[in-house]
Parts: structure tokens; sequence; C-alpha cells
């Protein structure tokens, strides 16, 4: 091996570790150009109206994915491309780079915030109940499941009404994780739980579908706050959250915001009163 | 994303805990399988021929679905015809009847095995159905099948996360509620795989030696 090519490898080597160096300082702004250059974001969602909803004809909809598109078209991403996930593999799919970002009324607390960047609010509601006509067990919050030992909750796995129940007491054999809101709509009408629990938009969507006089609605479920959602994405991406919360800021401010969520049931004024901070922050 | 032991030590209770439910409904569905495959191989063989149609047709149906399909059906359709059943029963059932159907076909297979002259032979000796059943033929037919059913009974055990589709506990579904809510997968998912491979091989080595034992009496 000649002089030269330990000289040349050397000065590759140092070229390459420059480079690897000064990838993260570029990688954000890299990261929108590459969306731009394919095209579309790919997002997590979950097929629960009217968070998020997938039509027959494949069409993606709902609040969430609404909004997410329109910002992403006005910053230069000409669409988005879904896939359904369940609650609890959003985060990890995340990390591994399965989607771009979550719109899926993945709800702001604490250790979800310390997981991922949130852009500021979008979606707010508060939880609910569907339960059996005349609600048998006297059922008004996680704290009642807790305490009753006959009842059972059913919620979506790795979603926030799985973890208020649990938070209250419930044990773990008494909430039941159910795959998605049809199969808990079955699984309550069979009697197999006593409440199912979504937020309130979720769950009275779900029973207007279902149109069954036997189901009613517990809502708000009391001592749950109102949570709200923001578009979720991986550490490390915070200058493309960035640039999507500047996009969304002006989107609230025009009043476009209340156009595409309000018809979906949403309150414009609940996400623009609050912030990501103020909600991450909370208990 | 890196290996976190601490991490694994606390999910360690969680994912045995599921590990038992798996161990549970392996145990149960074998013995749900064992007996509605003797049975549905007796109907087979022996009943007169419209019912050993209806069964062979039964039996033909259950092996020509997925058992995650027969799942959903037991959990979520039956039901609406007023069977409701616990989850984990749900499971074993459902786990039985699809692995039944197999045990038939080895059950038939280590009958039918069975040289004929054995049957002349009991009847020459006047021995009464039952005798013949007990003393001469099940005594011959069922070593040889003993692997075959020991293979199936591991093919179930690694069938078991299919339970989680309909809300069983078991080691897969513990796994990911654990990841659900600490985002990560590498632990869990490992452990599960650790566990089953662990649990295979020591069912591999029984199976091995039941092999050389029974093969053994065979020779003889």
């Amino acid at each position: 091996m000649s002089i030269r090519t330990i000289l040349t490898m050397a000065a590759g080597a140092t070229a390459l570790m420059a480079a690897i160096a000064a990838t993260p300082a570029f990688a954000d702004d890299a990261k929108l150009e590459e969306l731009k250059a394919q095209g579309f974001a790919r997002v997590a969602i979950a097929n629960e109206p009217p968070f998020t909803a997938v039509a027959a004809d494949g069409k993606v909809s709902g609040a969430a994915p609404d909004v997410a598109r329109e910002v992403f078209k006005r910053l230069g991403v000409a669409d988005i491309v879904a896939s359904i996930s369940e609650y609890g593999a959003m985060i990890p799919g995340l990390q591994a780079g399965r989607h771009d970002v979550i719109t899926a009324g993945l709800f702001m607390k604490p250790e979800r915030c310390a997981a991922v960047a949130y852009s500021e609010p979008i979606l707010c509601d508060a939880e609910a109940f569907a339960l059996k006509k005349g609600n048998p067990l006297k059922l008004k919050s996680y704290k009642d499941i807790a305490d009753n030992p006959d009842a059972k909750i059913g919620a979506p796995g790795g979603g926030t009404e799985e973890k208020l129940a649990l938070e209250a007491g419930v044990p773990r054999d008494r909430v039941i994780v159910v795959p998605d809101g049809q199969s808990g709509l079955k699984m309550l009408q069979d009697g197999r739980i006593d409440a199912y629990s979504l937020p309130v938009l979720s769950i009275n969507d779900l029973v207007a579908k279902a149109n069954d006089p036997e189901i009613e609605v517990v809502a708000p479920v009391e001592g749950a706050p109102v949570y709200c959602d923001g578009a979720a994405f991986r550490k490390g991406d915070e200058a493309l959250r960035d640039a999507f919360d500047v996009e969304l800021a002006k989107l609230k401010e025009s009043g476009e915001f209340a156009k595409i969520i309000e018809p979906y049931g949403f309150s414009a004024k609940a996400a623009m009163s609050t912030s990501r901070d103020k909600l991450c922050a909370a208990k | 994303m890196e290996w976190d032991w601490n991490f694994v030590w606390q999910i360690m209770p969680t994912l045995i805990d599921g590990l038992k439910i798996t161990i549970l409904a392996t145990v149960l569905g074998a013995a749900v399988a064992a007996v509605v495959g003797l049975l549905f191989a007796i109907l087979r063989m022996t009943a007169p021929k419209p019912i050993a149609r209806v069964t062979s047709f039964i039996v033909e149906f259950i092996r020509g679905t997925p058992l995650l399909v027969q799942l959903y059906f037991i959990f979520y359709v039956l039901p609406d015809i007023g069977i409701r059943l616990p989850a984990l029963l749900a499971g074993v059932i459902g786990l039985g009847l699809h692995y039944g159907t197999y045990a038939a076909e080895v059950y038939r297979a280590g009958i039918e095995n069975v040289p004929r002259g054995q049957w002349e032979a009991a009847k020459a000796t006047n021995l009464t159905g039952r005798q013949t059943w007990i003393h001469v033929i099940l005594p011959q037919a069922i070593p040889p099948m003993i692997p075959a059913l020991a293979n199936y009974l591991i093919a179930m055990f690694k069938e078991t996360p299919l339970l989680s589709a309909i809300t069983v506990l078991e080691l897969m579904n513990q796994a990911k509620s654990v990841a659900n809510s600490s985002y990560r997968y590498i632990e869990p998912m490992t452990l599960v795989g650790v566990f089953f491979l662990v649990m295979s091989l020591i069912s591999v080595v029984f199976l091995r030696w039941l092999e050389e034992r029974y093969a053994r009496m065979e020779e003889r």
C-alpha cells in the first residue's frame, strides 16, 4: 500500500466523518425536501370517526388527516398516504420510520410528549362511555368501574382511555383491549363489556351508526380531563414540526381551520385556547 | 434503539403471566383436540354412511378455513344466537376444533394402518367389538400416532398468538400491551420469541425421545 493510497483513504475517512457530523444539522430540512420530492407524507391513522376515517373506496378523511393534508399542501407536499394502525403501535411505528407523522387523535399526555415531537393542538375532546340502556351499573367515571368488581371496560389498546382506566385503579383483567370500534360495540351488545370508552365524538359517531336503542352514552366521563391531540412527529424531525406549526397557526388565524374541523363536530376554539406546552405539562 | 435490561426485568412478570395463559390455552386446546379428533375419526370410520359423510364434510370445512376466521366466528358471531363464551374458552374451543380435525386424520391413518389380519384374527377368536378395539387395535394404532400428534401440539402452541385477536391476554397480547404503553417493541417482542423458542426446543427434545421410543417399539 503506497503512502498516497493511505493519504487518500485518510482524507476520505475525514470527509465521511465530517459528513456524518454534519448530517443532523441539515437532516431536518432534508426531511421536508424529501417529502416534497416524493410528493406525499406517510401518516398513521386509526379509522375512528370523526378523528380519522377510511371510506369504503379507501379515501382517507376525518378531521385529523384533513388538517394534516391541508397543512402539508401548504408546505409543498402534495398529498398524504395513510396506513391504519393500533394506537399503541403508532409511536413505535413512528420511531421505526414507518410513518412520517401521526394524525390520529393521539392525545397529548406527558409521557407521549416525551416520546414524540407534537405540533400545536389540533383536535380536543372529552372522554365518554357507551353502555347498556339505563346504565344498569351506574358507571359515570373510571373510578366507578374500578370500584365495581363486576364492571368490565373496553378500550383501544394503547389508547388514552386504556391508560385512564388503569390509572383509576381498574385491574388489568377488567380492562379489555378492543381492536376496533365495531368490535367494541359488538362486545358491549353481547354483554362482554359493561362500558366502552372512547372520546365523546367517536362514541357518538359509533352509536349513531349502530342505531341500537339498547345502547346509551355517558358524556363526558366525570373526572376525566379534556384532551387535545396534535400531529406527532419523530424526535429529530423538529424542523419539520416547526414548519408544520407555522402553517397550522396561519390556518387557525384565517378561520380555515375551523372550517375543516367544525363540520366533524370539533371545537376550533378549544384547540386554539390551549397550547402544546400546557398540555404536555399537564398531569 | 438499544437493549435495556432494566426494562426487561420490569416487564418480565407481565410476560410470564401471559406465558401461563399461553400454556394453559395450549394444554386445554390439546385436550379438546384429542377428544374431538377421536370423535371425528370414529364417526368417519364406523358411523352409518350419511353421518360419516356429514362428519367428513365438517372436517374438510374446518381444515379448509383459517383458524383466525374461526376464532372471530366463535367470539363475535355466536353471541348473535345467544352463545356467549368467555374469551379464553372461545379460544380453547377454536384451537381444539381446528387441531381436532388434524388429529382426526392422524387417528384415522393410525387405525387404518393396523393390518386387516388383526381384525380378522380378533373376530376369529370371538372377541367382542370392545375387546377388539381396546386390546388389539388401539395398542397397535396409538404408538405410531404419537410423534405426529406431538408435532401438531407444537404447531398449535405456536398458533396461540392468534388468540390475541379475540382479546385473550396471552403472551403476545401482554407483550403488545407492554409495548403500547412503553413505546418499545424490541424487548417485549424479543422476549416473546425467546419464550416460544425455549418452549418449542423443550418440546422438540421430548418429541425426539417419543419418536425414538415408539419407533423402536414398532421394530420389535
